[in-house]
């Protein structure tokens, strides 16, 4: 018997196609069900996110599986054969595959983590259908030993990958862990309030948002669970947040560095973080030359983004021999012919099957 | 003997030295997990060699140059071990490898080119120990402290610079890092402040000299946490003058 995969990503199938292909997760189990009772097909896992729909799963002839499948897919979501192009892989093509995945390698956001989460949670549902038996019990317990041996021995989760993980990734590296720190929000436009959102999952203490149209800076404050001030009064309560995020329409300087001056000789050696993502600036640029105050404009921060992006890239050979590595030394073929229905894999054992030929591709 | 225990940390040190460099070169995130056995094997190399000098003087083994590097070494790297991961600072391990390794080559070199050899028996003093033991010690905090300041300086350089370098994600954020120096510079005085007190109790009283210079770096770290206190000094300066006053007490060592 062999395992094989089948799927469409973000990266062969536009939203359109994937969107009609997804699995909500409580019609998982009657999908596993279905896959499950076409000929030939032993065990399954379905996978559905919003940037892949994938079903691992086991069959002694994974073409001939593999075209039911198919069929099945395309008549159950009233896709035209040969509408949609799935990859397939059988063997260890498509345990590597699934490697991949785990380890956030096959991800739009290279090296994410939510991916891990979502495949524990596929493969936990599949095990509590009964749709798993000892290949894809062994094949998903070495993908998530896989994943986290990808996450902690390699640099692939280092370096943030958007404006938004930039800025919050700076904040860190000035304060630690975001628990005490306050941020203000100058300007309620669309970039600020994501970015304090991403300040705010990572545990930004509280906001304070200020705008020149109060009403908007209330909407906003609320969304955040924060408190508005009028746009007259931010300065008055300078004194009391660590990260500043601006993004006014002035065309001029908001924030002068007199007045960061002012209000660092009272702040007894507490550092100022402050992110200009507006243009033109808000945020005269001699205040990064005071101690202890750091500024970044839009520019900066997506800089950081993109060395961030290249940095993750330089490390996907990386985790690809690891992943290799990982294959060389548990061995797919090592399980040809163990006796079937034993349960879960045994511990540092190698698991199942097969020939790692490549499949033809429709 | 000793030579040899000598030699051997001082290789231990060195091996984690290049280990630093070869991972900061690989773009490594966090520090080797060979660092800390390299730095337990120096330390037990260190020991035994501060062991066969103290047999051979018949007392503690700081009576010449050499020996006060190497158990100024020591208390680096047990400072290092016992508040590195306490102070979430893993890598002021990698920062303290060049400058234990720089000390204990001076050490080889100072015996190679003149060993003054055993001294004197004297009766053991335990206040003299006492003295020995918490200022040393005292100077492996402040070594500390002023590692952290040069860690603090370059990551504060790479955040004013906007372009991150292979550092910056190893690198601790700079509010740990200000925290762990004045931690560091209070255990270094209070542990100091134990060893001066000591030095009275002493059957051999120190010289008016030695009472000097002990109390002049004594004074230089008790101004600067004073201060601190007072003023709340900034970070970047805190750091400077942590860096300046270690460079102090080490150029005091051949006064006492």
């Amino acid at each position: 018997m062999s395992i094989f995969c089948l799927g469409v990503n973000h990266k062969t199938a536009p939203v359109e196609v994937r969107e009609r292909l997804a699995i909500s997760e409580h019609s998982v189990p009657n999908h596993l069900g279905e896959i499950c009772a076409i000929d030939g097909v032993e065990e399954a896992v379905v996978l559905s996110t919003c940037n892949r729909v994938e079903i691992y799963g086991g069959a002694a002839d994974p073409v001939a599986a593999l075209d039911r499948l198919i069929a099945y897919l395309e008549s159950h979501f009233a896709v035209a054969p040969g509408e949609v192009e799935f990859y397939r892989h059988a063997g260890e093509a498509a345990a590597h595959h699934l490697f991949e995945v785990a380890s956030g390698l096959d991800s739009m956001v290279l090296g994410e983590t939510e991916i891990f989460g979502q495949v524990k949670k596929a493969y936990a549902i599949a095990q509590e259908q009964g749709r798993t038996a000892r290949r894809m019990n062994k094949l998903f317990q070495q993908s998530f030993s896989v994943g986290k041996l990808v996450r902690s021995g390699t640099s692939i989760q280092q370096g943030s990958t958007s404006i938004g993980s930039a800025a919050v990734d700076l904040a860190e590296k000035i304060f630690g862990k975001l628990n005490d720190c306050r941020v203000m929000i100058i300007g309620a436009g669309e970039m600020s309030r994501t970015t304090a959102q991403s300040l705010l999952s990572r545990g930004a203490r509280s906001i304070i948002v200020s705008n020149r149209s109060y009403d908007k800076a209330v909407e906003l404050a609320a969304e955040l669970k924060g408190e508005a001030v009028r746009f007259d009064d931010w300065e008055t309560k300078l004194d009391h947040v660590d990260i500043i995020v601006s993004s006014t329409a002035a065309p001029h300087a908001v924030v002068h560095a007199s007045a960061i001056r002012r209000v660092m000789e009272r702040r007894r050696g507490h550092s100022l973080f402050l992110i200009d993502i507006a243009v033109p600036r808000d945020i005269e640029e001699e205040v990064n030359e005071i101690d202890n105050v750091y500024l970044y404009n839009i520019d900066q921060l997506q800089q950081i983004a993109n060395e961030g992006k290249s940095r993750r890239e330089r490390q996907i050979a990386v985790c690809r021999d690891l992943i290799a590595a990982f294959l060389r030394e548990k061995g797919i073929e090592a399980l040809a012919g163990v006796p079937e229905g034993r349960g879960g894999p045994e511990p540092g054992g190698k698991f199942g099957d097969t020939s790692a030929r490549p499949l033809p591709q429709p | 003997m000793d030579d040899l225990y000598l030699i051997l940390a001082t290789l231990a040190f060195l091996g984690g030295f290049i280990l630093a460099a070869v991972s900061w070169r690989r773009d490594e995130d966090r520090p080797h997990g060979l660092n800390i056995p390299i730095a337990i094997t120096g330390l037990v190399f260190q020991c035994l060699f501060l062991q066969v000098r103290g047999e051979m003087h018949g007392r503690c083994p700081i009576t010449n140059g050499a020996e006060v590097l190497v158990f100024v070494s020591w208390s680096i790297v047990i400072m290092y071990l016992a508040l590195g991961r306490a102070f979430r600072l893993s890598l002021l391990g990698v920062f303290s490898m060049p400058i234990i390794f720089l000390f204990q080559l001076f050490a080889i070199l100072y015996l190679a080119i003149n060993d003054p050899g055993p001294r004197p028996p004297a009766q053991l003093d335990p206040w003299l120990e006492l003295h020995a033991a918490m200022s040393l010690l005292a100077y492996g905090a402040f070594g500390l402290a002023g590692i952290a300041g040069v860690m603090y300086l370059v990551q504060d350089r790479q955040l004013k610079s906007h372009q991150p370098g292979r550092l910056f994600y190893s690198l601790p954020p700079i509010r740990y890092l200000s925290v762990a120096l004045v931690r560091l510079l209070a255990i270094g005085t209070l542990l100091l402040s134990v060893g001066i007190i000591a030095a009275f109790f002493m059957e051999d009283k120190p010289t008016p000299l030695h009472l000097l210079v002990s109390g002049a770096v004594w004074l230089a770290y008790a101004l600067l946490l004073a201060v601190h206190a007072w003023r709340r000094l900034p970070p970047k300066r805190l750091s400077l003058s942590s860096i300046g006053a270690f460079a102090f007490a080490l150029a005091t060592l051949s006064a006492l």
